[in-house]
Formats: structure tokens, sequence, C-alpha cells
């Protein structure tokens, strides 16, 4: 593919562009940059399609018992019942027991993660010893392993040690971090300047008063990076409990939800309004997450890194 | 040469600081790792002792299992289709909202919106967007086209795993967009001097400018691609569709089955080994071309 940078010389000397920037900062806009109306007219559709299955399980979370038994919905609402965002709590529907089992364990990995990988990436980047470099390419390489790997050793482990049927097998691990928050967290403190360590260190500050008096204030934003990225990702999981978890009282909201949709009785459809009540509610708090969060994950430059990759 | 008491003191704090990293690399990776292998060279339920085979399971399913191989090409054609077509229609997406538009902000949350939702949820309303009857078919039939069994039908499915996964391109649309911000203006000022419109703009300067964006994003939807699992699970749940269930297998339910439903805990290490291999296969071959197609700025200057 041909590309027009080699023969784009740098800026001459004159600077003749500069000079012909209209007063006020505002610069002409270039042919490129012009919005045609077919432009509004492919985002308007786009977002309009893109839009629809978020609409549809909308209407489909207000409709009534007798809409989904007819399988009798609509793309927009047509009727509106409120009554079963308040009925998943109180019928026969655990959902606010998968809220809780979500919750505990998606805050348990949060909490195990960020005390981990902050330790393990501080002394990476600033601690030295002997084998470090070798043992930070494995951190590096184990990046590559796929779980599946890992997987059904891991079940036999977790069975032997009778904590099938648990939290610990989805919560336990994150206190032992994992290689991408640590390379995450070894990038950041690298960035930071070293005096202050240093200046703390004549100040006679131990090395672990150091990493708690002097990095950990300073260590936030990559650490709540981590905690959205840990957040969003064992919010979301639907593989690790579904191996793990048998009891519907134990689930969380990603597996529960879906463990509806199967319990349906022969020859009758599945809940679908309470389903998709129990999507959105699944949902909404990502979406929170992310608009409260979006500040750390720019500010750390990596916010597209790991969000996309499901 | 002996360390200072000072270094001896920091090389040991380093130890304890990383032991958590240590611990868990030992005991749910590396240990897993090598039981992994030796499972999956044995016949074992996880009930009663495990029978050695050698590479049995391995010859079995190259040679003696269709399934494995139905899967094995199901998954390839998925990420083969779904990750660059993503990335394409990320790309074009990301430079309809590079221009000058009104309203910018809202079209780009409406289009990264499906990405925050989580994969259950995007899975489930699928399944009810894509029923025979569903708006998608409704659709459809506006514009006189009968539209397809979606999920029932196995020449089908893989089209709605597809659906699913172009749905969320919004992700590289973001990506794409903030590397496109950090293109000079110069370039673009250059061109327009030089008489190129817009479109021949979009492909000598735009893209080949993202193409390491382009290339690490290509990598890392192969990767997750290749362990498509879930979508997979909740669009065609076993019981409804027996028939079926198989023609449409992917790697990574296949192996999750033979594991958790019949507990042919040798064999579906086996296919885990096997999937690793691929994944390698493809990162390699990915790296290997990169010199001749991602454009890097240090090469010209």
């Amino acid at each position: 593919m041909a590309t027009l940078a080699p023969t784009v010389a740098p800026p001459q000397g004159g600077q003749v562009g500069k000079d012909e920037e209209p007063p006020g900062g505002t610069t002409r806009v270039l042919g490129v940059f012009k919005a045609t109306p077919f432009t509004y007219a492919t985002l308007i559709i786009v977002s309009a399609v893109l839009s629809v299955p978020l609409v549809f399980a909308v209407s489909i979370a207000l409709s009534t018992d007798h809409t989904v038994t007819t399988n009798g919905f609509t793309i927009f609402p047509s009727e509106f019942e409120w009554r079963n965002f308040t009925r998943v709590f109180d019928g026969d529907l655990p959902m606010g027991r998968f809220l809780v089992n979500s919750l505990i364990i998606s805050l348990g990995s949060v909490i195990g993660q960020m005390v981990s990988s902050g330790l393990v990436g501080y002394a990476f980047a600033r601690l030295r010893a002997p084998g470090k470099n070798v043992m930070f390419l494995v951190v590096i390489a184990t990046m590559m392993i796929p779980t599946q790997i890992t997987m059904i050793p891991q079940f036999i482990l977790f069975k032997d040690l009778g904590w099938v049927n648990t939290y610990l097998p989805l919560i336990v691990p994150n206190f032992f971090s994992n290689a991408f928050n640590v390379f995450l967290v070894r990038q950041f403190v690298s960035r930071m300047p070293s005096e202050l360590d240093e200046a703390a260190m004549v100040d006679g500050l131990g090395f672990f008063g150091i990493y708690r008096r002097i990095m950990l204030p300073m260590l936030w934003p990559v650490l709540i990076a981590i905690g959205i990225f840990t957040l969003t990702y064992n919010w979301g999981d639907f593989m690790g409990p579904l191996i793990y978890l048998n009891d519907e009282s134990k689930m969380p909201l990603a597996l529960g939800v879906q463990y509806i949709t199967t319990t349906a009785v022969a020859g009758q459809p599945p809940p679908w309004n309470l389903v998709m009540v129990g999507s959105i509610l699944l949902t909404l708090p990502m979406i929170a997450v992310y608009y409260l969060g979006q500040r750390y994950l720019y500010e750390m430059d990596i916010s597209g890194g790991s969000a996309g990759v499901k | 040469m002996a360390m200072s008491r000072l270094r001896r003191r920091e090389a040991l704090w380093f130890y304890v600081f990383v032991s958590p990293w240590v611990i868990g690399f030992l005991a749910f990776l590396l240990g897993p790792m090598i039981s992994s292998i030796y499972f999956s060279m044995t016949d074992w339920d996880s009930f009663t002792p495990p029978k050695w085979v050698g590479l049995d399971n391995y010859t079995k399913l190259l040679t003696e299992d269709p399934v494995f191989w139905k899967a094995l090409g199901n998954t390839l054609f998925y990420s083969a289709v779904s990750v660059p077509l993503g990335l394409l229609v990320g790309l074009w997406l990301a430079n309809l909202l590079n221009k000058q538009v009104r309203a910018r902000k809202l079209f780009r949350t409406l289009i990264y919106l499906p990405t925050l939702v989580p994969l259950v949820a995007a899975s489930l309303a699928f399944r009810v967007v894509l029923a025979p009857s569903g708006p998608l078919n409704d659709v459809l039939g506006w514009v006189g086209i009968k539209g397809p069994q979606w999920l029932l039908d196995p020449s089908w499915v893989k089209y709605a795993l597809i659906l699913l996964s172009v749905w969320g391109a919004g992700s590289a649309t973001v990506l794409l967009l903030a590397a496109m911000k950090g293109i000079p203006r110069e370039l673009y000022e250059a061109a327009e001097i030089d008489g190129a419109g817009p479109v021949r703009q979009f492909w000598s300067i735009t893209v080949p400018q993202l193409t390491p964006v382009i290339f690490f994003n290509l990598v890392m939807g192969l990767i997750a691609a290749f362990q498509v699992f879930s979508q997979v699970y909740i669009l065609m749940p076993k019981a409804s569709q027996p028939g079926t269930y198989n023609a449409s297998q992917t790697m990574v339910p296949y192996l999750f089955d033979q594991a958790f439903s019949y507990y042919h805990m040798g064999y579906a290490s086996a296919i885990s080994w096997l999937l690793f291999a691929v994944i390698l296969v493809f990162t390699l071959v990915a790296f290997r071309t990169t010199r001749r197609w991602v454009f890097y700025e240090t090469e010209v200057k």
C-alpha cells in the first residue's frame, strides 16, 4: 500500500501554515474532516440499528406474563409492567440473592487484585534482586497461556480442597495477582520519580514503609483502573461460576439469569420479561462503573487495552 | 561478589513482595499446566484412578473425531470473519466520528453502549432478537426477505455469533478514533494541497498510520475469538436442539462439554493443548507478517 509519508517534508522554517491561522485559535476544517449529509445519515442508521437489541430488551422487560406466553413482543415498549422490576425481588426468583452473590464475588476479587498486584508490581519496578529480570519475563510469558489449559487441573485442585460449590475458587486466585495487572502497576511506578523513595530511604523508612506510606497513596489511579477491570470481568464472568457453583442460592447474577431460562416448565417459554429485568440489572452497574471510572481509565491511557477483549 | 547488607535486605523484601505472584504462578499456573500435560495422556473420569494411554487422546481427536474437526472449523470460520469484520466496521465508524460531526458524543455513546453490556445479557438479548419471529426477521420481512432460523439452523448459527460480535464493534471504534486523533494534521494538509480527495487520504494516510493499532487489536481479537464460549453456550442451549448441537459446535464449548458433562478429563485436556497450539500458530503467523503491512513511524524517519 502506498503511503504518502515519505513525500511529506517536515514543516519548513517559515511555518507558513501557522501564520495563516485565523485569530481566535480556530483552524479551517480540512476536506477529510467535513461532515456531509451522508455522514449523518450513516451515523443515525448505525446508532439506531445498534440500539435495537437494547430497546427490545427493555420492551420485553416491561411486558406482561400474558405477552410472554403468546410471544407478542414489540420492538418498542407497548405496555409498561413496572411491577416486573419489584417482582424479581419478592417472588420465587432469587434475583436479590443473585445480586448479593455477584457483589461478594466481584468485590472479593477486586480487593484481592488491588492488594496483590500493587505489591508485586511495585517490587518489579523498584526493588533490585538477583533473578528479577528472568522472573519478569516469566510474568509476561504467562499472558500467552489460555485459561482453558489450567481450567481442568484447577477444578481438580479446588475439588480436592472441598471448595466446589463455594465462592472460594472464584475469589481466592485473585489474591495472587495476575500478569496483566502486575505489568500495569510496574509501568505506572516506573514513570514516577525515584527521588521520593530515595528520600524516604534516607529518612530511615523501611521498604514496606516506603510502599505503604509513599507509594500506595500515589498508586490509586492504577489501582482503581485494576479494580474496574477486575470488577467488570468478575461481574460478567459466566464460565467460572458455571464450573464451580451448582446451588441456585450461590449463583451470581450472570449465571443466575441464564439459569432461569433453563428452568422453565416443559412446553412453556422461559419468563423472558423477568430474564430481561435480570439482564438490565446485570448491565446497569457496568454502565455506571464505566462512566464513574472513565477518568481513571483515560488517565492510565489503557482504556481500550482490555475493555473490549472479552 | 558479596552484596552489601542493604542490598541483601532489598532483595529479601523483593522476594517477600512478589511472593503472592510466585505462589499463584506455581499453584494456579505452572502446577496445573504440568498436570494438564499428564492428564491429556490419560483416560480419566476424575473419580477413578487415571489410566495412562500415551498419545491416544491426541490421535483420536485428530483422526477419528468428526465433532472436533467440525468445532475447529467453526471456530476458525467465526474468528476469521468476526474479528476482521469488527475492525472494518470499527474503522469505518471511527472515520465518520473523526469528522466535524454535531452531537458526536451522543453518537459515540450509542455506538459504544453495546460493549458495556455483559456478554451474558447481550447473548440473552440476542436470543430473543434472533428468534424466528424476532425483530431482526421482522425487519427482513418488511423488505421481502424470509429470515432464517438463526439459532436452530446449524448453517446459520455461525452468522448469529458473528452478528453478536459485530454488535460490539464500538470498542474497536473508540480505540481507533483515539488513534486517529493522534495522526498529525500536517499529513492531511499536505495531501489536500497535493489534490488528494477524502477517500484517497483515508487509504493513504489514515489506514497506514493506524496499522499498529489495527494489528494489536487483530491479534488480541483473534486470541479472544478462538476462546468463544458464553455466547455459544447461551445462544444454543443443548437441550433445545440435540440434533444440530454438534454441527454448530466450537472449541471451548466442546472442551467444556467433554470435561464437565461427560467427565472425559483426559480427552478435554488434550483439546485444551490443541487449542493452545492453534492460538500459538496464529499469533506467530500474525507477528511474522507484520513487517509486510504494519507501518511504524520510526522506519521512515
